[in-house]
């Protein structure tokens, strides 16, 4: 019987507490996660099943200062697994832990962390949003050949993919703070 | 004491609140975990994201400095601001406490 196994899965952006909650249910049900490797392939060992709450951090200033970083989250009993994309992954075994432990303890730092992944992830977006494809629809759409029509029609859904990007990472933005609030 | 460190900072996080209780003395960010645990008696336990979060903001607010490394351990201390701003937390919640003790 094979013991290790590779699923692909795709989460958005602001998806993390769904991919926390997907490495959980494989390790109960005896897949434990070894890593994650681009664009999304989640590789898994076999394993007793058991209880262990992942979760991930995206902290640009900790991945800078890893060593001390890691560091407080080890003197805390969380083990470091692995950097992906920003993200940084942890896990505590449940039996561990006294009551329910996340890496977060309040909503402040909560929201703090969602602003992070927000200005890390929308900032490249919006400079390209606003120094490629809005300058390349005025000038493509102004030269009359067929090549320049072409390339109108290609920002133009350019320009509708990002603005559905951004809808959908604001609509999960204020769900999600809406949660913390309420 | 300027008008963002006022608003970011005055009324603070409980977390907030006892990371600079904590660091009138020298100590490491796991330092102020242990210590908030004994002296709440195990009811706070702040966690590390939100700890490693807390104190760069803080450092970077001038409200703690960095003293210097140990084992991988960055250790601080409260600054002059910091003491401001937690001098006004500490006014703050004593006047709560009475006026809560008075209306009880």
């Amino acid at each position: 019987m094979k013991d290790t196994k590779t699923e692909f899965r795709f989460f958005t952006v602001p998806e993390w507490k769904k991919e926390e909650e997907y490495l959980r249910q494989r390790h109960k049900s005896g897949w434990k996660f070894v890593r994650v490797t681009f664009p999304g392939m989640y590789h898994f060992e076999k394993c007793e099943p058991e209880d262990v709450i992942y979760q991930l951090d995206y902290n640009q200033e900790g991945l800078a200062h890893k060593e001390e970083y890691v560091q407080m989250f080890r003197d805390c009993g969380w083990e470091y697994l692995q950097d992906f994309v920003g993200y940084s992954y942890f896990k505590k075994s449940a039996l561990e832990m006294n009551g329910e432990e996340e890496i977060f303890c309040d909503d402040a730092s909560r929201l703090d962390m969602m602003k992070r992944v927000i200005k890390g992830r929308m900032l490249p977006l919006l400079i390209m949003f606003f120094l490629v494809i809005l300058p390349n629809i005025y000038i493509q759409s102004r030269i009359d050949s067929p090549i320049n029509h072409v390339l109108t029609c290609v920002f133009i859904g350019l320009l509708v993919a990002y603005l559905t990007l951004f809808g959908w990472i604001g609509y999960h933005y204020w769900k999600y703070r809406n949660s913390l609030l309420h | 004491m300027d008008a963002h460190i006022k608003k970011v900072y005055v009324p603070m996080t409980e977390t907030g609140f006892y990371i600079l209780l904590c660091l009138r003395e020298e100590s490491h960010g796991y330092g102020i975990v242990q210590k908030v645990d004994e002296l709440t008696k195990g009811e706070i336990r702040i966690s590390p994201g939100t700890m490693y979060g807390s104190l760069s903001k803080m450092e970077k607010d001038g409200l703690i400095q960095f003293v210097r490394e140990e084992e991988k351990r960055k250790i601080y201390r409260i600054t002059v601001l910091g003491n401001q701003v937690l001098d006004l937390e500490m006014k703050r919640i004593e006047r709560l406490y009475h006026t809560m003790v008075e209306v009880r």
